[in-house]
């Protein structure tokens, strides 16, 4: 049975568009980790040629595409164009429809997506999560060697970050002088289920830079996770939901109408990148197409959107050195890499400093990490050993995936080096240590928040 | 092109040597599966295809013997490769041998400034090397444009250039030593950290031997102080000849610039569509001509090159303010091939030399060329050196189209040898013009170049049917031997 | 006729006179071709009658080495001169193999040009200075003949004539036979055209010289050279029998540039070097006379204080007047002693300059000696790949015929 059918099968055209040069695998993660080809973006189409050329979804050939962070680093570093993007998110959902996965990983993707896309359910695992942080039962299951014999748990266990009190935000907060801008504001899943303050200082953020910021309470989960993991249809519902979300409704005082917001703020990578593809992932549906296809046009992530209005809002020095890292679907997925440097460089006395490799993903991926512990792992303390050699005290990042992935990883290199006791993580306020090198980790909105209201730079950790 | 399947006696023969390395290299890096296999069937050269027998990854040089042996005592041929971005098929696979992938053997073992020495595993990344030398002040100066990617194993094996070989020469001229893996899988050092080993130049034949003489698996490459100034302009010239008029004055008043690179219009139209590198409007040539070295040094020069160009036509120059200009100058530069792709659906990329004076005479040729043939064709080249990359760009879905840019870049071939040059300064000769050595090369000439081959390989299991026609029997002497060799008989070889 | 009544095995051979005799073996025959074609007939006629044969350039270094086992035919090549072509736009000139580098140097000094080699030995023809692979202090910037060859023609022993390479700069078209041609002694083929790339003459040349108090302060200086922005065309040392050791960096390029570095050489090296136009005595000439013993040292670049160290260290403990001068710039230093040391003394230093170079990645082979001393040591060393060395001989030279048992390992 040949590997596609005909619903969306990868394009011919755009598989052919790759003149097999190769620039696009020192970029690659899975090569970065594993050198060989059919673990390299240029691999992965030529096993997609393959299957369109008559062979079958093999067992190692959807290995090889699971594998795939869909980082869209090769995306960036192609000369020649070619939209792996669009061929891995074809590929992706033929591979769920098409290919019978063993019980067990059905029974974990099954898991997974009934758990993070619903930012409710994500928060009534904060209880647990946080009675077992404080139990001292995370030492214990790091010792008794869980992660061996159960590395999904134990990756999941790992990224959990230390739990800060929730943060309920009204759904209408009103600019600080003259109104610039109205926003909707995207809240997110996992943002919004443990990296609260992430949110409340965007809103604060918007708000003092003059943008009246609207965050309907019935938004749900954009999709991403979904759309990413190839599981088009769920992400349809999604999307379709989260449209209605933004476009109707009592907020506050008013009645929401998509077309009454000028932007739609995202302060997390991966679900910004889906956002702005809402027009394409709906296109074939003639009731929601055009509103789709309005809503991406609108889609800013929150440092685009801070850089294309122009600060007004004064900035306060925040004398720290800042080790910036490109989350992937803001990079690659979204080409937005100046405006948050921008912003950081002008806040007063804080000095910015690259990370080596900065094309190259975290491990984090949206749920990869959960889905391939160990390699995850690998990537994710090559991140954070280029994070730490940077020098800096605070490591600022958009997206709340790579906040725990590298977290995680900079607390398990101390652990490695004797020292597992000082790590604990939260967005804000939280410094992880490796052997008397300490970083802190916090979101871009949270430092142009602090430098604003003028705190300290301890308020980042 | 596409292989012909195993003959049963091969296949049985492969799983035996399928198990022995196996034990060699454990079960991982030893791969069979025909959808991976495949993954490996073209190098950067996909035109031509076949799926190798096994690949596998060897971690360490002995490994690599070890393969090596294995591969010698079943008599089984297998072909090295690094991160696959050759241009002449060097890394085709063979259909019944194993093809050995450096891209695991990736550490950089030595730094030695001091010294000015790196020593690297094989698969390790040119740009990498750069990188790594960079904070001591150092940098590894062969740059082909595809340095973040192809592995120093494979510039050994191409002696590999790049842009700025101009001034520092190539890949032959930076490597001082090498650990190789002979055919017969013994591991043997040809040069060192020191210069001038005694006995023949072995380290001089094996780069650029295309791995028919036995797989590099550690190299000792030159550092270079990275220079004290860099200045880099772009001059815009109405024709190529103007632009081909001041790269000849530049040269000619004695100044040696780290590089000069020209474009024609053509190509830039495909750089403007890929990397928006913004070169001035309306030029039908331009030329980044980058200078380095000591300060004083580099200014006297530069003002005498920025005034040749004006001489010689240039209608804008531009001179980069900082490293973000320049690297936007070179960008353009260095993703032309590739960008290519945004301007026709297909192309083959030529790789020609010419003397460097031929140069106005020998692109109206290859216009000419092109009106013949019905086909357009870019100009991306190292004009200092005299290093072709014609471009011809062609339909494949159109009818004839691909038959006749096949023609169009074998006659700018012709072209290179009328000329008095050569047919390939850095691709290498590879699967793909093995072809055309017969035109530059009398078969005494290649006769003498396989003795080489012979005395490292004479079997011939190194990375067979590259570089070299036909096969030289070794250790016959002509004439003397009795009835024919079998691969004679087998219509594979001929006696010279 | 000269040779009458002497019955010459074939055509072009004249008999060999006394002085025709190659480090003490008697030549019978001597053959001067003008052209690659009467070269290549010779060649052949030399396989037919089964002659051994030694190519001689300008000749007069022949006595260095090992002596041929066994000497028919000595191949001159001073008929086989001139420059085919200058193409100076193109940087580049074909010259025949016993054209002396000096008038090489004057035919292209016109055009501001110049083939960037030193010549240690005044005499020497391009065949030679191939064959040998020589080079002086400039080899720091230019590289040696093995980087300046771009192409060239060889005559096999068979006769075949062959060429490799080609007229242009970049070329990747086949296997470099000019890289195993250079440096292969003569035991290969005989080189009848040489085809090399040129560089345009400087227009200033300065050199910047100090004596250093000891062997570390000239470490010191030469490591301060090498990592500064001088960029120099050499750094050459030399440390005399009496003690002294001067250290001098040559600097070439536009007479601005030039000047800058000078000041900066000057500030680098300190104390009061002395700064002149012209080479200091001794550049780019071997630490040796006619008779004597020559060793050639190589090492890695931090290694050369330990090379001078170990120099030093010889003379003392053998009680020899040794002299060592050479690159610091590429770790390549010449050490001369006189021929009449005892056989057994220079043995001794041998054994600890060898063991010294072997430490810092290097050789130490000794280029010529008198016969006494020639048979009492090793003159090569140890030699990475010499079965390779020997399988190449073989495929070349099957017969044995060129220069036998002059090379590495008895090739
Ligand atoms: C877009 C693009 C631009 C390029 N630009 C340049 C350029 O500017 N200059 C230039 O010179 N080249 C250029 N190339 C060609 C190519 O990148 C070089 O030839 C490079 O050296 C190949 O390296 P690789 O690691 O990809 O080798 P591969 O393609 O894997 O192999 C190349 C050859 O090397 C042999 N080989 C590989 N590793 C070893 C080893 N360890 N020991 C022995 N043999 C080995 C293989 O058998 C094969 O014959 C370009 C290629 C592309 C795609
Ligand atoms: C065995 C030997 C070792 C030497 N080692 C060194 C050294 O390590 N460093 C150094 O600086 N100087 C060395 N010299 C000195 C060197 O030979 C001279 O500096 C110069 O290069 C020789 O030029 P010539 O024309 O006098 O050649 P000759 O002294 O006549 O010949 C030198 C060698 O080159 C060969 N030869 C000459 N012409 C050709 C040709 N056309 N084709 C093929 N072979 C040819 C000869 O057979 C001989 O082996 C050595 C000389 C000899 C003979
Ligand atoms: S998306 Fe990322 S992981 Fe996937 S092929 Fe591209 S670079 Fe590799
Ligand atoms: S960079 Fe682009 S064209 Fe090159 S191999 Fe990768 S996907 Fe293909």
């Amino acid at each position: 049975m040949a590997a596609f059918d005909d619903d969306h099968p990868p394009r011919a055209d755009l598989i052919n568009d790759c003149v097999h040069c190769g620039f696009c695998l020192p970029t690659c993660p899975t090569y970065a980790l594993w050198g060989e080809e059919m673990d390299s973006p240029r691999g992965r189409i030529h096993l997609m040629s393959q299957g369109l050329g008559g062979e079958p979804l093999s067992d190692s050939m959807v290995t090889h595409f699971d594998r795939c962070l869909g980082c869209l680093a090769c995306v960036t570093a192609c000369p020649s164009g070619v939209r792996y993007d669009t061929l891995i998110a074809d590929t992706r959902q033929q591979v769920e429809r098409r290919h019978p996965r063993p019980l067990r990983d059905r029974a974990l993707r099954a898991a997974i997506f009934a758990l993070f896309p619903y930012p409710r359910r994500l928060r009534l695992l904060r209880g647990p999560l946080r009675a077992y942080q404080a139990s001292g039962l995370r030492r214990l299951v790091g010792r008794t060697g869980l992660a061996r014999h159960a590395p999904t748990l134990a990756m999941m266990e790992s990224l959990a970050p230390t739990l800060s009190r929730p943060v309920r935000l009204p759904e209408r907060i009103p600019p600080r002088g003259p109104r610039r801008a109205v926003v909707g504001m995207l809240t997110g899943c996992v943002q919004s289920a443990f990296f609260p303050d992430v949110n409340a200082a965007t809103a604060r953020v918007l708000a003092a830079e003059g943008c009246e910021v609207l965050i309907p309470r019935t938004q749900g989960c954009c999709g991403a996770l979904s759309v990413h993991a190839g599981r088009r249809s769920e992400a349809r519902a999604f999307a379709r939901a989260l449209i209605d979300a933004f476009s109707g409704g009592d907020l506050g005082h008013r009645d929401l109408d998509h077309r009454d917001l000028d932007y739609l703020v995202v302060n997390a990578a991966g679900c910004g990148s889906s956002l702005k593809e809402y027009g394409e992932l709906l296109a074939d549906d003639p009731a929601y197409a055009e509103r789709a296809a309005a809503l991406s046009a609108r889609v800013r992530d929150l440092s685009e959107l801070l850089v294309e209005l122009g600060p007004v809002a004064p900035r306060h020095p925040l004398p720290v050195t800042v080790a910036y890292h490109d989350a992937c679907h803001l990079a690659h997925g979204q080409g937005v890499r100046a405006q948050p440097r921008a912003l950081l460089r002008a806040i007063p006395d804080l000095e910015l400093r690259e990370i080596a490799d900065p094309e190259l993903c975290c491990g984090s991926a949206g749920v990869w990490n959960l889905l391939n512990p160990e390699p995850a792992r690998q990537l994710g303390e090559r991140k954070a050993r280029d994070v730490l050699a940077t020098g800096a005290r605070l490591l600022v990042t958009a997206n709340p995936g790579c906040l725990m992935q590298i977290a995680a990883a900079v607390r398990r290199l101390g652990s490695a080096t004797g020292d597992s006791t000082t790590g604990r993580c939260s967005a804000a306020g939280d410094s992880s240590a490796t052997g008397g090198v300490a970083i802190g980790l916090a979101h871009t909105a949270q430092v142009l928040d602090a430098s604003i209201r003028g705190l300290p730079v301890d308020a980042l950790g | 092109m596409t292989a012909t399947s195993m003959t049963a006696t091969s296949t049985t023969a492969i799983g035996t040597l399928a198990a022995r390395l196996r034990t060699v290299l454990g079960t991982d890096r030893v791969i069979s599966d025909r959808q991976e296999l495949r993954t490996y069937e073209c190098d950067g050269l996909a035109q031509y295809r076949v799926v190798p027998a096994l690949v596998v990854f060897p971690h360490t040089a002995a490994e690599c013997a070890a393969v090596v042996k294995a591969c010698a005592a079943a008599g089984v041929p297998f072909v090295a490769r690094g991160s696959g971005t050759g241009l002449s098929g060097g890394a085709l696979p063979h259909a019944d041998g194993v093809l050995i992938v450096t891209a695991q053997m990736r550490r950089i073992l030595e730094l030695a400034p001091a010294d000015e020495r790196a020593v690297v595993e094989p698969g390790v990344i040119n740009l990498q090397v750069t990188r790594a030398a960079t904070p001591a002040g150092y940098y590894y100066a062969p740059d082909p444009s595809s340095q973040q990617i192809c592995s120093i194993g494979g510039n050994v094996a191409e002696n590999s250039g790049g842009a700025h070989c101009l001034k520092y020469g190539f890949t032959t001229n930076h490597v001082t030593g090498v650990e190789i893996v002979t055919p017969d899988g013994d591991l043997v050092r040809l040069g060192g950290r020191a210069p001038d080993a005694p006995g023949y130049d072995l380290l001089g034949a094996f780069v650029g031997s295309e791995g028919t003489l036995g797989i590099a698996t550690e190299v000792t490459v030159r550092l270079v102080r990275l220079p004290e100034t860099v200045r880099t302009l772009l001059a815009a010239f109405d024709t190529t000849d103007a632009a081909g008029a001041a790269t000849s004055a530049i040269i000619g008043a004695g100044v040696v610039p780290a590089a000069i690179e020209m474009m024609d219009a053509l190509a830039i139209e495909a750089a403007e569509a890929a990397v928006h590198c913004d070169y001035p409007a309306g030029a039908g040539a331009v030329l980044i001509v980058e200078l380095d070295g000591p300060a004083a040094d580099v200014e006297a020069q530069f003002v005498a090159v920025e005034r040749l160009c004006r001489d010689n036509g240039a209608f804008e120059i531009r001179i980069a303010a900082d490293d973000a200009e320049r690297a936007l100058f070179w960008k353009g530069r260095k993703s032309a091939f590739a960008a290519v792709g945004r301007i026709s659906p297909d192309y083959i990329v030529q790789d020609g030399v010419i003397p460097r004076t031929a140069l106005p005479d020998v692109l109206r040729r290859i216009g000419e060329i092109a009106a013949e043939h019905g086909v357009r064709i870019a100009n991306v080249f190292h004009a200092g050196d005299g290093n072709l990359h014609p471009l011809v760009l062609f339909d494949d879905a159109a009818d004839g189209q691909a038959a006749r840019a096949e023609a169009a870049s074998g006659a700018i071939l012709d072209l290179c040898i009328e000329y008095g040059g050569s047919i390939t300064g850095e691709h290498g000769v590879g699967v793909d013009k093995a072809k055309h050595m017969p035109r530059m090369f009398t078969a005494d000439d290649l006769d003498t170049m396989q003795l080489v081959r012979c005395a490292f390989d004479p079997r011939g299991l190194s990375n067979p049917g590259k570089v070299f026609p036909t096969p030289r029997l070794c250790g016959e002497v002509p004439g003397r031997h009795k009835g024919a060799h079998p691969l004679q008989e087998a219509g594979v070889a001929e006696v010279f | 006729m000269p040779f009458e009544g002497v019955v010459m095995p074939f055509e072009g051979v004249v008999p060999a006179t006394d002085d025709d005799a190659i480090a003490g073996v008697p030549a019978r025959w001597v053959a001067a071709p003008a052209s690659t074609d009467e070269a290549a007939a010779i060649l052949r006629g030399a396989a037919a009658h089964d002659l051994t044969v030694v190519v001689r350039g300008a000749g007069t270094k022949q006595d260095w080495a090992a002596p041929p086992r066994r000497l028919d035919l000595i191949l001159d090549t001073r008929r086989l001169a001139g420059v085919v072509e200058h193409a100076a736009g193109d940087l580049i000139t074909v010259v025949r193999a016993g054209t002396p580098l000096s008038d090489l140097a004057d035919a292209l000094a016109p055009a501001g040009q110049q083939l960037a080699l030193d010549a240690p030995l005044p005499g020497a023809t391009v065949g030679g200075t191939v064959a040998v692979n020589t080079s002086g202090p400039r080899r720091m910037r230019y590289g040696t003949a093995r980087d300046l060859l771009i192409g060239a023609t060889v005559i096999r022993g068979d006769g075949v004539v062959a060429r490799a390479g080609g007229k242009v700069v970049k070329n990747v078209a086949g296997y470099d036979l000019g890289k195993l041609l250079t440096g292969s002694y003569g035991t290969l083929g005989l080189i009848t055209e040489c085809v090399f790339r040129l560089h345009p003459l400087p227009a200033a040349t300065a050199y910047v010289s100090r004596r250093a108090t000891g062997v570390d302060d000239a470490g010191r200086m030469a490591a301060a050279v090498l990592g500064s922005q001088v960029v120099p065309s050499a750094l050459e040392v030399d440390a005399a029998p009496d003690g002294g050791i001067v250290v001098t960096v040559g600097l070439e390029g536009v007479p601005e540039g030039v000047a800058a570095r000078v000041t900066t050489a000057r500030q680098l090296l300190g104390g009061d070097p002395t700064v002149s136009g012209t080479a200091p005595d001794g550049w780019s000439a071997y630490p040796w006379g006619p008779g004597d013993v020559g060793i050639k040292l190589t090492g890695a670049l931090s290694r050369v204080p330990a090379l001078l160290a170990a120099g030093v260290a010889a003379r003392q403990r053998h009680g020899v007047p040794l002299a060592v001068r050479g690159s610091a710039g590429t770790g390549v230093l010449y050490a001369g002693l006189p021929g009449s040391c005892a056989p057994e003394t220079v043995a001794g230093a041998l054994d600890d300059l060898r063991a010294a170079a072997t430490r810092a990645g290097g050789h130490a082979v000794v280029v010529c000696a008198p016969p006494a001393v020639r048979d009492r040591v090793d003159l090569w060393g140890p030699v990475d790949g010499l079965h390779l060395m020997r399988r190449v001989k073989e495929q070349f030279d099957p017969a044995g015929r060129f220069a036998p048992g002059r090379f590495v390992g008895g090739i």
